[in-house]
């Protein structure tokens, strides 16, 4: 059985390039239901304001842009097939998507292969740079290790807590700050390190746990990676426990005013998160997004960290289609490159040539309306794809315009690998 | 002999049938990638919903941990198509060093890049003969056959029964994911194995064709699952099955180890979900803990009721009408309903559907889709009694005196 | 922009700021630093605004550690400031007085960091100390026990003697001790006060300890006067690798030939296809390319590798030792004696703690559980949809929290309606579902499952997918502290006597009343039950009621302290039964053992490996099937044919 025709059918497919043919699709791939419904379906929600608002504004390349939608629901495989289909069916332009770091690690595959463009606008754990994705969330550096040199520098903090739940983002991002905290004199024993599961309730233990680290008499710090609903019950059981931000300060680098609006914040007044936005940002931009969301959504709803992300996307993107005149993925990406657009939070972001964007680093304390006091702004920061602080990564660099490779050894001067790993 | 039972004949030629079409109409261009995968990736379910339909519908044990065999089929497979896959990779990297690499070199560089994810980069020891295509194989049906063969074991001697035996086995599976979401379990934890679609040594072949390639495997390992059932079913240990179902005490007055054959079609039945997974995840490209979770194996029980328990074609259609209606009804095929006042959309309410569904059949129609089958033909089927008392039998009888 | 708007005016404007008041003017030297503090910078500027003993100065410092404090742009001048709508209403630095008003986009509030406003808490210390208003004096002793400092040790001293209030008194006294520890001069005070924190379990006492206790590591003969602690022994001390790590910082120890530095060498020396005469290509293993290397240290290309015993021998030669920091050994001896005693009293106290915890826990289980206990292990009925109660009681205290914004109000009134919007779902299920499947549990379980999916997702799709807020009473917040060490939440406290008061109810209603009776015939032989005139279905709906309603309370107890989402019901389902299965179905008291068993073990297992509470539930279900092995018919087993 020969299946040739089949093969050249579907590279056919594969690569024929998307030549603005009426209507520009874009491709929403965000959970709508399952257990990360809770934020994808505002980041889906704001890729539709987005493109309404641009098809307002004239469309692009002449043309109506048009969002389809679909729902992964919180299955990882269902990324890929979603992806898949959103690729060879319904032939979108480009895909704005996936929340979770094993959601994006299911698609890529599937977008090496069918040469798609994504757009991801959550912060992440790093050590990766696809060609067909670009990262418009925190890398670790740009969250993490600003917030880590505030607790040094401005809180004086001594010993830490690294809370966080059990998976890849946590386990990364603490790996890096370990070695970064050694690396400023932190000793091993001066790090408490603690895992929990997704949705975990039961924080006396654990909150006790910290408490007694203040025993040596040195000022501690929790750095928190908790995801998801577990933070109400850890915050509640800080605020029941009565540790002020005063006494032991905790940073969060996933608490947002989403996550913020599900609890009671009198109590937590004080305690930091690090974003690369706030809704509390003083800007006309600003002020003209948190408006426009606020109406069409409802007054009670909040804007946050990936929603500026994929604002600050989707807007890069329809600049880099418009200088390239096309949608065609190469031509868009080599027009992305470079690309500027203005911050909600004041600042330019630079798209880098390692698909990694610049953007300020932002702390905030938590306010008692469930918002945050910006006492702190960086200037743009660029995001780096590999960080410096694991011996293995240290020596690699991403950089696709110049050297074609997402993951290269400076050391060996040599590609390891075009394809990410997965 | 078994082949000329209709219903045998029916099933092998219809999947045959669909197979044909799928293949014709993707080489056509007139269905896409996306769908012969989930065609195939159907076929894989059907398998397990085949083992489930087993395990419950024949002998009346109904285990909510069958879904977790499936997933370790697909870990084993998934850690060779890793290994395998990362070993190119980082070979071809280190031959451009001026040395020869070692063996030492070589296996840190792999532990680099499959576990830098999750910040290690050690090789743990369940990942000793990762390397090895066959061992793995071997893995994906043995070591479900193993722990079923322990867990039942322990369950069934010490006359653990009905629902206790379900939440026994719930349990098992809680901790075996619970256990695989740990980063330190040495599997990728939450991340899970990823990009198993791409097979070494098969990069030139585009994924078109391989979805093809999976269809047909599936297809024929379904084929060989339902004559392996089929043949299961028949004859007397099928009948043994059914009145250990029926009435467990009295089959064992009777004289059979009853303990024996439970164990028999517990252990084989989690074999051959190991062998689906393993040719379900290749087609799905990852495998995680999330698939093992205990709601996993609730719905393979879901497909089993819905399609028909206790008829092996109805297993089948079940699995087929639910995941494939499911990914219909998610994937946003179906038209939003609008009331005037309301506007049902389906991703929202499909899950309510389907829960719903799944209380009436269960309530109005215990023969499931399977029994759309009698109406036609116009005939019950010889081998769907009743459905079989658990513990309750000895109150029910008592009640009745 | 600010920044340099400031830099310029600073500049530019001085003329303009004569007619300004000395506060302002002395503000307006560190402007910058003021605007834009940061800890490490701002340290001098505060000593100077503090000794500049102007009045106003202290108010102005409490403002602008409460981001009270606003700049206006187009000056740069400093005022109170209150936002209201889109302006600021500004008062004078100088005296309070009003200042006129500018708009929101005009000016800029200061929001020092948490870090700074430690620093200016201190500054205050000295003016507030004394501070008429007892409200300022507890805030002086907070932020001088958060950063203590010599300086202070005689404000502190000297203010203890007017003290009035007897509290605060105390707090003073043991302020001074702790201070005199670290920074007294005086021997015997400074032993005295040590003494004294030996009878402490406080976290700040036992920070006042250790800091005198801190130590560092000496390689080779420490000096002749200094406090040694103790010489380190190599293997049980220390590990090796660590004494090597040291050694090697002191360059005692030629550092060591990593593989990678190996590797390089050999690339260095690769010459025509050979490194020291061999061929390239053999270097394919480890031993080869170690021989290789020594084959070139050996010609003197290298430096060579440190041999095995070279290290025995220096680690012998090199003692290392750790030497206190206090150069006073009495010092130290009596602060070790003191620690050792704290220590041992503090374990006993983390024992209790741990202990409580257990407790908790396991009475949230218990109350998960109970309802449970009831419907399965009473009437025999298998309900996977019982966490979908316990779901539908939380959200029900969060409507009524929408409706009755009183917190205590509304959760008198939203224990009660769980109880009944819970029991009357439970009564639906039961006429509905479960009568229908009498006698065939499997499908029961199934069917009841089916039910749970729907009933969740609806909820999803009623009240949204993010979790909504339950928040507890004034009175429930905080906790219930007998040292720093033993500590529960009033919560939790509450939850524990709700589930002592649904224990005492169900054993009354269960033993003592006609129902219990009814429930009781009727699960052990209904047949008889009927025809002795008892209604088996009126018992089983009453009891499904029962049981389902308490699942609500303790949706209402468990929202309290935790998440509420459409999810949070399916977390305890599987938690729930194991309770039942392992405490002995049938029994409320097993109930209590199964949840007390559960609850104790997982704390265990958290103590054991407290980095990984997700291992910890791993092994914990592990040992329950191990446990049901042992005992499969529970703790408190049920004899009789209703056993099986």
């Amino acid at each position: 059985m020969t299946r040739t025709p089949l093969l050249t059918a579907a590279l056919a497919l594969a690569t024929a390039p998307a030549l603005a043919d009426c209507p520009v699709k874009v491709g929403v791939l965000h959970s709508l239901s399952g257990t990360m419904a809770i934020s994808e379906t505002t980041l889906k929600d704001t890729v539709e304001m987005l493109v309404d608002q641009q098809n307002a504004a004239g469309g692009l390349l002449g043309c109506e842009i048009e969002a389809v939608v679909v729902d992964p629901a919180s299955d990882w495989p269902l990324f890929a097939e979603k992806a898949r289909e959103l690729l060879t069916v319904e032939e979108v332009d480009v895909i704005f998507g996936s929340w979770t770091s094993v959601s994006r690690k299911s698609a890529l595959p599937v977008l090496e292969e069918l040469n798609g463009l994504m757009f991801y606008p959550v912060q992440y754990e790093g050590e990766e740079s696809s060609k067909n994705v670009f990262y418009t969330g925190a890398a670790p550096n740009q969250q993490a290790i600003p917030a880590v040199d505030y607790f040094l520098e401005e809180l004086g903090v001594e010993r830490f807590a690294l809370l966080g739940t059990d998976y890849v983002y946590p386990r990364t991002t603490n790996n890096i700050l370990e070695s970064y905290l050694k690396s400023k004199g932190i000793a091993e024993e001066d790090i408490f390190v603690n895992y929990t599961p997704f949705g975990h309730s039961d924080w006396a233990t654990i909150v006790g746990d910290v408490v007694e680290l203040s025993e040596d008499g040195r000022q501690v710090g929790v750095i928190s990676t908790i995801n998801g609903d577990a933070n109400i019950g850890f915050y509640k059981e800080l605020a029941a426990a009565e540790v002020s931000a005063d006494d032991i300060p905790v940073v969060a680098f996933s608490v947002g005013e989403e996550e913020l609006s599900g609890l009671d914040t009198t109590d937590l007044v004080g305690h930091l998160a690090a974003w690369n936005y706030f809704q509390s940002a003083e800007s006309e931009a600003n002020e003209e997004f948190v408006a426009a969301w606020k109406e069409r959504m409802g007054e009670d709803r909040v804007t946050n960290d990936p929603m500026e992300a994929h604002y600050i996307g989707f807007n890069m993107w329809v600049n880099a289609v418009t200088a390239a005149e096309t949608t065609d993925v190469d031509a868009v990406r080599e027009a992305m490159y470079g690309q500027e657009f203005p911050n909600l939070t004041g600042g330019t972001a630079v798209m880098l040539p390692n698909h990694h964007l610049a953007k300020p680093v932002l702390i905030g304390e938590i306010t008692e309306d469930g918002q945050f006091d910006i006492i702190s702004q960086t200037s743009e920061v660029p995001g780096d794809a590999w960080t410096d602080h694991l011996p293995e990564s240290a020596v690699l660099t991403s950089d696709w315009p110049g050297l074609g490779c997402g993951m290269y050894n400076t050391e060996t001067e040599t590609c390891v690998q075009i394809q990410s790993n997965y | 002999m078994l082949i000329r039972k209709p219903s045998v004949l029916v099933f092998l030629a219809s999947l045959a049938l669909i197979t044909i079409v799928a293949t014709v109409l993707a080489q056509a261009g007139l269905v896409s990638t996306s769908f012969v995968k989930l065609l195939g990736k159907t076929l894989c379910l059907c398998i397990a919903a085949l083992a489930m339909d087993l395990v419950w519908g024949y002998t009346g044990i109904l285990s909510l941990g069958h879904f977790a065999f499936f997933g370790m089929g697909g870990y084993a497979i998934g850690m060779w198509l890793m290994w395998d896959r990362t070993e190119t990779i980082v070979t071809g990297t280190l031959a451009q060093s001026p040395l020869p690499p070692t063996p030492l070199e070589i296996e840190e560089a792999i532990g680099t890049q499959i576990f830098g994810v999750v910040g290690s980069s050690d090789v743990p020891w369940l990942w000793a003969f990762a390397g090895s295509l066959p061992l793995q194989l071997a893995f994906a049906v043995l070591v479900p056959g193993l722990i079923a063969l322990v867990f039942g074991w322990l369950a069934f001697r010490s006359r653990v029964t009905g629902v206790y035996l379900s939440i026994l086995t719930q349990a098992g599976t809680l901790a075996l994911s619970l256990w695989l979401f740990q980063n330190d379990s040495g599997l990728r934890g939450n991340n899970g194995l990823s990009g198993l679609q791409n097979i070494p040594g098969l990069e030139s072949v585009s994924q078109a064709v391989l979805s093809l390639w999976f269809l047909w495997a599936s297809a024929a390992a379904l084929a060989g699952a339902y004559l392996l059932a089929q043949w299961t079913v028949s004859g007397r240990f099928g009948s043994v099955l059914r009145g250990i179902r029926d009435d467990e005490a009295r089959v064992r007055f009777l004289g059979y180890e009853v303990e024996h054959y439970k164990l028999a079609v517990f252990t084989v039945t989690a074999m051959l979900c190991g062998l689906a997974g393993a040719l379900y995840y290749p087609q799905a490209g990852i495998v995680n803990p999330a698939e093992i979770a205990p709601i996993a194996s609730i719905y393979l029980a879901v497909w089993v009721a819905i399609g028909g328990r206790g008829r092996l074609y109805g297993a089948v259609i079940g699995a087929a009408v639910v995941s494939l209606a499911s990914s219909w009804f998610t994937g946003g095929g179906a038209p939003d309903i609008n009331l005037g006042f309301y506007v049902i959309k389906w991703t929202d309410w499909w899950l309510v559907l389907l829960g719903l569904s799944f209380v009436l059949v269960t309530l109005y129609a215990p023969k499931g889709l399977g029994g759309l089958v009698d109406l036609w033909t116009g005939r019950r089927s010889r081998n769907v009694g009743p459905m079989g008392p658990d513990v309750g039998a000895l109150r029910s009888k008592e009640e009745q005196a | 922009m600010r920044l340099i708007l400031a830099l310029v005016l600073m500049l530019t404007g001085l003329p303009a700021m004569a007619q300004n008041g000395p506060v302002q003017t002395l503000l307006q030297t560190y402007a910058d630093d003021i605007a834009k503090p940061s800890r490490r910078t701002i340290q001098p500027v505060l000593d100077d605004l503090a000794a500049s003993g102007l009045p106003a100065m202290p108010s102005f410092l409490e403002a602008w550690a409460d981001k009270g404090i606003v700049q206006r742009d187009e000056d740069g001048l400093f005022f109170y400031g209150t936002r209201e709508g889109d302006i600021y209403v500004l008062r004078s630095v100088e005296d309070g007085s009003d200042a006129g008003e500018v708009g929101r986009r005009e000016a800029s509030e200061l929001k020092p960091n948490a870090g700074v406003r430690r620093l200016i808490g201190t500054a205050l210390v000295q003016f507030q100390l004394n501070d008429p208003d007892p409200a300022r004096r507890r805030a002086a002793l907070e932020s001088l026990s958060r950063s203590p400092s010599a300086d202070l040790l005689e404000p502190l001293r000297a203010s203890i003697e007017g003290e009035e209030d007897p509290a605060l008194r105390a707090r003073k006294v043991a302020l001074d001790r702790l201070i005199t520890v670290r920074f007294g001069t005086d021997l015997d005070t400074r032993l005295a006060a040590i003494d004294w924190m030996s009878d402490q379990v406080s976290l700040e006492a036992r920070a006042a300890l250790n800091g005198l206790l801190t130590t560092d590591r000496i390689v080779g003969a420490p000096d002749a006067d200094a406090n040694v602690a103790r010489v380190l022994t190599v293997g049980d001390d220390i590990t090796e690798a660590d004494a090597l790590a040291l050694l090697a910082d002191e360059d005692i120890l030629p550092p060591e030939v990593t593989r990678a530095d190996r590797d390089a060498a050999l690339i260095a020396a690769l010459d025509n296809g050979e490194v020291a005469g061999t061929p390239v290509h053999t270097l394919n293993t480890e031993a080869a390319r170690w021989t290789a290397y020594e084959e070139l240290a050996a010609a003197g290309q290298v430096p060579a590798r440190p041999p095995e015993d070279a290290v025995a021998t220096l680690l012998a030669e090199n003692p290392i030792s750790e030497v206190y920091d206090e150069p006073d050994p009495t010092i130290t001896a009596a602060a070790e004696a003191a620690l050792a005693e704290v220590t041992s009293r503090v374990a006993r106290a983390q024992a209790a703690d741990l202990g409580l915890d257990a407790l908790s826990l396991a009475s949230i289980y218990f109350l998960a559980a109970i309802g449970l206990a009831i419907t399965f292990g009473v009437m025999g009925v298998i309900n996977m949809a019982h966490g979908e109660f316990i779901m539908l009681g939380a959200y029900t205290g969060y409507v009524v929290q929408q409706v009755v914004p009183d917190y205590t109000v509304s959760l008198i009134i939203a224990l009660p309606l769980a109880f009944v919007v819970a029991a009357a779902a439970g009564v639906a299920l039961e006429r509905l579902v479960i009568r229908h499947l009498a006698h065939r549990p499997l499908e029961t379980l199934l069917a009841t499952f089916g039910i749970s999916v729907a009933v969740q997702q609806i909820v999803k799709n009623v009240f949204g997918t993010q979790a909504v807020p339950l928040t507890s009473p004034d009175w429930l917040a905080g906790a219930w502290v007998v040292n720093d060490v033993i500590g529960i939440s009033y919560i939790r406290i509450g939850i524990f006597v709700l589930a002592l008061i649904f224990l005492g109810v169900l054993v009354y209603i269960l033993r003592r009343t006609r129902l219990g009776l009814e429930v009781r015939a009727v699960t052990q032989n209904p047949g008889m039950a009927a025809s002795l005139g008892i209604d088996p279905d009126r018992v089983g709906m009453a009891t499904f009621a029962l049981g389902s309603g308490i699942a609500g309370v303790a949706g209402v107890a468990i929202g309290l302290f935790a998440q509420v989402t459409s999810e949070m019901g399916a977390g305890y389902i599987v938690q729930s039964f194991m309770t039942v299965v392992v405490g002995g179905v049938g029994s409320v008291f097993g109930t209590l053992a199964g949840a007390g068993l559960i609850g104790g073990l997982q704390k265990g297992i958290e103590w054991l490996n407290p980095s990984n509470t997700l291992a910890a539930q791993t092994y914990m279900i592990l040992f329950i099937i191990l446990f049901i092995q042992v005992r499969p018919r529970g703790i408190v087993a049920q004899k009789g044919r209703h056993a099986q």
